[in-house]
This record gives C-alpha cells, structure tokens and sequence, in this order.
C-alpha cells in the first residue's frame, strides 16, 4: 500500500491527540502508583464505569457528557477516597501483594456490575459534536481527537497545580517521595493515600467521558485501558510528569500508525500498544525518562 | 596476581549516577590472612563488598578468585566458587527456622563436595540451642550471629564480614574474636569490614583503609594507624 | 508389618473412595460438580505453589488454560485423538512459559503481574482474528469444537480429573519436602540472601513455573475435554484467573492445605450462584475483597493459628501462618 509523507500527517496527529486521551487515563495510575508503590488493576475498569456513569446521566438528564462531570467528578472523588479507607489501606497492613489482590476483586465487581446494570453490549457516548470534523490544510481531524488532547493537558496541569499548590498536594508529593520522614512530618500517610486515590477517581472521571466519546465501550473495555496507561507511565519513567505526557503520546502513535502502516489491520492496532509494553516491560522498565 | 593471594582486586572502579563510589582501588587477599576493611561512614566499603559478591558489577577492572576470573559473576555463582559473605543489617529467611537458615546455604551454595555438620557450626555461634527457633523471632544480636552461621554453612573459602560486631556490648566483644580465631583456625580467608576499633585492631593481620572510593593506606595494624593520611581522613 | 501412619493412609483412602464414586451409584450432577471441583482445585494448587510458595503472582493462569485448550480444539479438528492433544495442550502451555520466562523474570515485583496479565490479554486478541483451521463458521471469534470425544463417558472424564487433581497435590507435596522446596521457600523470604546463598533465583522461579503452566495447561485441557467448545472470551477469559486465585485466598495462601479448603468453597459458591450469570461474578468478587482484608490468611491460616489441628513439623514449611512484617 502507499505510504506517504502526506498521508503520514494523518495519523501523526490523530496520534498525538490520542495520546492526550491515554496522558488522563495513566495519571490516576500513575498519582496511585507514585504514592502508594500499588499497580491498581481496577483502574481501566474504574475509567469505563465512568463511561457508563456520563452515559446513564447523558440518558437520565439528556445534558452533554462534560457536563455531567460535575456529579461524576466529585461522585468518584468520594468513592476513591472511601474505597482507599476502608478497603486498600487495610490491605497495606498484611502486604502489598494483599492490596494487588484487593484491586483485583475490585476490578472483577465493577466489571459484573455493569454487566448486570448496562448489559454486556457495546454503547458509546453519542453527542452532536462527536462526528464534527474540521480541515486543516490536507488533514482531516476529529474534534473528539482535538478534545482528547486538550482535556489531556488539562487535567495534567490541573493536577500538577493541585500537587504544587495546596498543602495536600504537597503532602502527597512528600509522602511519594519518603514516607517515613513525611510521617515524623506529622502527615498521616492513610490520609494522603485516600486523598491521592480520590484525585485518581477524579481523573478517571474525566478520562471516561473522554474515552466514550472517542471509542465504544462495554464492561470487557477495562483492562486494555489498564494495560496501556501502564504502558504509559513506565515508558515516560515514574515520577516525571512531562514523561507520562510523551508517553502517551507515544502510544497513541503506536495504535495510530499501526493502523495506518498495516491498512487497517484491527489486529495490529490492538496489538501493537500490548507489544511495545511487554518490551519496555523487558529491555527497560525504569523508562525514558526514569532513574 | 601472587601466589599466596586468594583474591585479587585489580583497578576495580564503580559510579553510581555521578557519585564514584570506588575508584581504581587494588589490593590483594592473601590465603588464611584476616584483611580489616577500614574507613570512614561512605567511604564505600560496603560497596566494595558488594563488588566483590556480585552484586554490582565494576565498571572497570576485574576481579580474581584462586586465578579464576569472577568480575561478571551474579551472587549465586559468588557463593559457588566458595565466596560467602553477611549483611551489615542482617537478612535472615524470616519464616524459616535457624537450622534451615543454614540449610539453604549448605544445600545451595556448598559445592566443594563436603558436608558440613550444620550443628558444629550453631555451635561455634552459640546458637545450637535456638536452632528450631523461626528466625523472625530471634533478638537482633543473634541475627549477625545467624548471618555468620550462614555464611559458614556454605562452606566458604573466603569470607566477607561486613560489621558482624556493631551493636554487641563490651562484654560480647571477646567472644566475637573468638569466633572470628576459630573461623581463622578453620582455614579460612576473611575480609572483615568493622568499625569497632578493638576487633579490628585485634583480629586482623592486615588492614587496607578507603576513604572516599580511594585506597589510601595498606598494612599492618601498627603502620596503618600512624599514617598520616589515615589519621587525616577520620580526623579532618 | 509396620502399619503406615494416618497422615499417610488417610489421604489414600479419601483418593480410593473417591475413585470409586462412579462405580457405586453416586448421581451424575454430584459426578459433575466434582469434576468442576478437581479441575480448581489441580488450578489453585499451581497458583499456590507461585504465589505462596515462590513468590510469584502471576496474573496469567488464563494464558496456558486458553492455551492449552485451543491446541487441544485445534489438534482434534486436525485429526489428532483427544489424548494426545491433552499432552500436547499441556506441553504447549509449558512451551509457552519458557518462551516468555526470559523477559518476564527480568520485571520484579509489580512490573511481573502487569507483564503476566498483559499476555492473556493479548492471546485473546490473537484468537478473535485468527484461523488457522476449518470452516467459515469457525476460527476467530466463534472459537472451536473439540471433536472425536465419542466413547469417553463422564465417569472416564471424572477419573481424568481426579487423577489430575491428585498428581498436582501430590507434586506439590514432594516438590515442598525437596531441596526444590527450600529454595523456593528462601526465594520468597528474602532473594538477596537466597542469591548469596547460592541459589539461582532465576533456574528455581522458572522451573516453578514450568511446572505450574504444565499442570494448568492440563487442567485446562481436560476443563475443554468436558465442555468441548473453546471461544477467545471463555478460553482465556479473567474467570481462570478468579478461580485459582479465590481459592487461594480463601483458603489460605502459602499452606499445602489452603487450596484444598479454597477450591471446595470456591466449588460451592459457584453452584450455588451458576443461575445467576454476572451476579455470580459480581458476589465472587465482593468476597475476594471481604477475604482478602478480613481473612488474609486464609481458612487454613486461621485454623493453624487457633490450633485446631496439629501439624507435624515439616522440614522445609514455615510453621506460622504467613502474616507479612511490614
């Protein structure tokens, strides 16, 4: 098939907007993992259960999915900051493979809960906007894709403010970097875990809305999500935020131009983010930009 | 390297980031010596017991073993060809008893084809009675004894102490050097990293001094102690 | 003649009586319900022997079942009697195992379960387009049959299933007495002092985990054996993974007893919630967590620690219930 240079731009840029999409799903990961050293395996399915959150509202009040971030945002702050409470942080207290296990569970009951509420049946988040696409020179984007990378970046800056800015963003920093001292500091370490897991949420919140309005979902759709923004924070090396940034962006070309390059090849395009995880995963997992 | 070296570091250099931890440090083992390892706290005398376990790799220089090139060995070939060495904190099998401490190290790590009798050596530690206890519940003075039964119970050629009298009391300091003579007696090599100037002083034949990743003093106990260099390095 | 000890005459009298059932009567749905019972329980005693005893969690168990259970559909459409393809099934999934241990050892800790869970995920996709054999109507998404099952009757595929069963407690049981077993043991205590102690991690978690996939591949196999249609969503589908792992859990991670007790109660619960299609994962779920915070040690754990009953003093076992010192 053809390739060229013009037809590259394409799905270079579709990419890079992608990747924004993957930078709001690997952050709640990434904000977890950074504090609490916990791969939360739930989180995928946490991300679709906000799909399913915007699409019930969508359905229930017929307003915009963005919109109905204002109850999911602060709807998932609160579930992130109790299910941290009372379920992981107890967990902590046997060991870490405990809370692993844990999420596991976690994972397995948001998944047969929206089985049992919604179906096994693919949705999407349908909006007006959803099919707008707009010129610019020969390339054709998608607003969703546009969307995606702006919500990207601003969920990115809003959590690296909060982080820089507020006393427990700055407790969360402390206790990702040294708990033990940030504890003889007079921070509880519980509560900054429960604080760190509800901006998770939040995060997840958001990257719901964003992904249903760019792929369709179904209660299955978690762990692909898992396995990418995984992907995405160790290839842009933990603790750097620019880091996860380009590495969402890098896995967002993946698929991208895996598409592209095999002519559409579904199986590639699924496939290929999973291989470029399992070979950082063994050639270099602390990342691009890791120590 | 002589003959009567067991061990040889030749030039051997590690970094760590930007840090040189070792940098270019020679020196020799001699067979049935007791080398004392001395510097001050960061000098990177642990680190050079690690190099020398295989746990860090040198980055330049080798290191040789009874002629045998060792440099790029992990840990467990270390012990294979007769290396065996304790932690600074020590690192028992929590969940194990104390004879299956040692069992580990005689079943996996002996391989020169004699059996020890791993109660001779609870013995020789003063651990014989406590050797169905879980090592988890052991006080922590008994831990370094522990580390030292279990580096014997692989039936070492050379030994790598590193502070295996930090923490005792005054009155635990004689039967230290006890232990350490009779390991001695056993025909064994011994690089032992301390800081308790008595042990050191006592034990050894010879002492190589590091500060900052350099070797800076090689001798006997009395020519290391008034050598200037020495003196300025723990004394400003 | 010197009469054998209970410990060792029990467990043969309870595999005996078990091996008789077909013949004396015992009704066919009970028949079917042990057979789901020996598949787990030969499943959570692979998974036990990774995580409580090699310190591995491996989130891939789905990986060799899936495995092993598409060779065997495939082996049998292409001709290959169900035995061989059982074997085959088996020495695939094993195959497999070695062919990803290289990479997936060299990630420690968390970085492994991510790279476990990773390779189910992507065998599914792989399935859902590929075809190598028979009709339009089959392949890819719509899986395969296993074919040339005719004669092998239910009381046949039981006493698969229970040889299955007991091979895997048994192998677990030597594996645990062997020299195999301390080192395992020492790994998961602590790998730096195993390493400076002269074992190799890498040869012992390997062989560890050979052993596991083999066994699971078989279990796996046999599964389809019964249930002959194998599709990407079922064949490796997150259920294998819940299954070993619940009864783990529940019965108590780290001891030899644990998975017995686990795979019983994970049996049950099954059957119990068979009617009610994604509620039963829902609920099996709900009590992973609830377990897993309120009982993480396990049913077995529990009953050692009140002394319910009296456990000889194995060589190479820890004797406490595995409470992690944090």
């Amino acid at each position: 098939m053809e390739i060229s240079l013009a037809g590259l731009a394409a799905p270079i840029i579709k990419g890079i907007f992608l990747g924004g999409l993957y930078v709001v799903i690997a952050l709640g990961l990434s904000l977890v993992f950074g504090v609490m050293k916990l791969i939360n395996v739930a989180h995928g399915d946490l991300v679709i259960l906000g799909s399913y959150l915007a699409w019930a509202i969508m359905g229930w009040l017929g307003i915009d999915p963005f919109l109905s971030l204002v109850v999911g945002v602060p709807l998932f702050f609160v579930l992130g900051f109790f299910v941290q409470k009372f379920i992981i942080n107890r967990t902590f207290r046997i060991s870490l493979d405990a809370a692993l296990i844990a999420c596991f569970g976690i994972s397995i009951v948001v998944q047969s809960l929206l089985q049992i509420i919604w179906t096994p049946f693919n949705r999407s988040l349908l909006t007006d906007y959803r099919l707008v696409t707009f010129a610019v020179g020969p390339v054709t984007i998608q607003l969703r894709y546009l969307l995606n990378f702006i919500g990207g970046l601003a969920v990115m800056i809003a959590v690296r403010e909060f982080l820089r800015r507020t006393y427990m963003g700055r407790a969360i920093g402390a206790a990702s970097q040294n708990e033990p001292v940030a504890e003889r500091m007079g921070i509880n370490p519980n509560r900054v875990y429960s604080f760190a897991f509800a901006i998770a949420m939040a995060c997840a919140a958001v990257a719901g809305v964003l992904q249903g309005l760019t792929f369709s979902f179904s209660p299955a759709s978690g762990p692909p999500f898992l396995i990418i923004s995984f992907g995405v924070i160790i290839l842009g090396g933990l603790g750097s935020m620019a880091g996860t940034f380009i590495g969402g962006m890098i896995f967002g070309l993946t698929q991208t131009l895996g598409a592209y390059l095999s002519g559409g090849s579904m199986m590639i395009q699924m496939l290929a983010p999973y291989l470029l995880v399992f070979i950082i995963l063994s050639v270099r997992p602390q990342g691009i930009f890791g120590r | 390297m002589s003959d009567t070296a067991v061990l040889s570091v030749e030039g051997v250099s590690k970094s760590f980031g930007g840090i040189h931890a070792i940098q270019n440090v020679t020196f020799e083992v001699r067979a049935g010596e007791v080398l004392g390892l001395m510097g001050p706290n960061g000098a990177g005398k642990t680190t050079l017991l690690n190099l020398i376990a295989g746990v860090y790799r040198p980055d330049s220089g080798r290191i040789l073993f009874q002629g045998k090139n060792i440099t790029r060995y992990p840990p467990h070939k270390i012990c294979h060809v007769g290396i065996a060495r304790t932690f600074q904190i020590p690192q028992p099998f929590t969940d194990l008893m104390v004879r299956d401490n040692l069992m580990v190290a005689a079943k996996y790590g002996n391989k020169r084809g004699v059996t020890l009798e791993l109660d001779e050596i609870l013995d020789l530690v003063d651990l014989l009675k406590q050797k169905d206890t879980t090592a988890g519940d052991l006080a922590t003075v008994s831990l370094k004894r522990l580390e030292l039964a279990r580096a014997l119970a692989s039936n070492p050629t050379l030994i790598l102490l590193d502070e295996v009298a930090a923490g005792s009391t005054e009155a635990e300091l004689p039967r230290i050097l006890d232990i350490t003579k009779q390991v001695r007696k056993m025909g064994k090599t011994i690089i032992l990293v301390e800081h308790v100037m008595k042990v050191m002083v006592e034990a050894v034949d010879r002492i190589v001094v590091i500060d900052k990743g350099e070797k800076i003093a090689e001798g006997t106990p009395g020519e290391v102690m008034e050598d200037e260099k020495v003196l300025a390095a723990y004394f400003g | 003649m010197k009469i054998p000890r209970l410990t060792t005459l029990a467990p043969i009298a309870v595999l005996v009586v078990l091996a008789l059932f077909p013949l004396i009567g015992i009704p066919l749905s009970w028949l079917n319900y042990l057979f789901s019972f020996f598949i787990y329980l030969a499943l959570a005693n692979m998974w036990n022997l990774l995580a409580g005893y090699t310190g591995l969690i491996c989130l891939c168990p789905h990986a060799f079942v899936g495995l092993a259970g598409y060779t065997l559909a495939i082996g049998t459409q292409v001709g290959m009697p169900f035995q061989v393809g059982l074997i085959a099934g088996a020495a695939v999934a094993a195959v497999f195992a070695l062919v990803i241990s290289y990479p997936v050892f060299r990630m420690k800790g968390i970085y492994f379960a991510i790279g476990t869970l990773v390779l189910p995920e992507v065998l599914k996709q792989w399935f859902n387009y590929w075809q190598p054999v028979g009709t339009a109507y089959q392949g890819g998404g719509a899986g395969y049959s296993v074919v040339g099952l005719a004669g092998f009757s239910l009381e046949n595929k039981y006493w698969l299933a229970l040889a299955i069963a007991a091979a895997a407690i048994f192998l677990v049981y030597i594996i645990l007495r062997s020299k195999l077993g301390l080192g395992l043991t020492a790994i998961r205590d602590n790998e730096n002092t195993a390493a400076s102690s002269g074992v190799n991690i890498f040869r012992l978690k390997l062989i560890s985990f050979l052993i596991a996939a083999f066994i699971m591949g078989i279990a796996g196999a046999a599964y389809f054996i019964h249930n002959p249609k194998i599709q990407p969503a079922g064949g490796f589908g997150i259920s294998w993974l819940l299954l070993p792992l619940m009864a783990t859990v529940i019965g108590g991670e780290g001891t030899e007893e644990g998975p017995i007790i686990g795979a019983a109660i994970v049996t049950f619960l099954r059957f119990l919630l068979a009617d009610y299609g994604a509620w039963s994962l829902f609920i099996q779920g709900i009590i992973l967590v609830v377990v897993v915070v309120a009982l993480p040690q396990g049913i077995a754990g529990l009953l050692r620690q009140v002394g319910a009953y009296h456990l000889p003093q194995k060589l190479y076992q820890a004797a406490k219930a595995r409470i992690h010192r944090t």
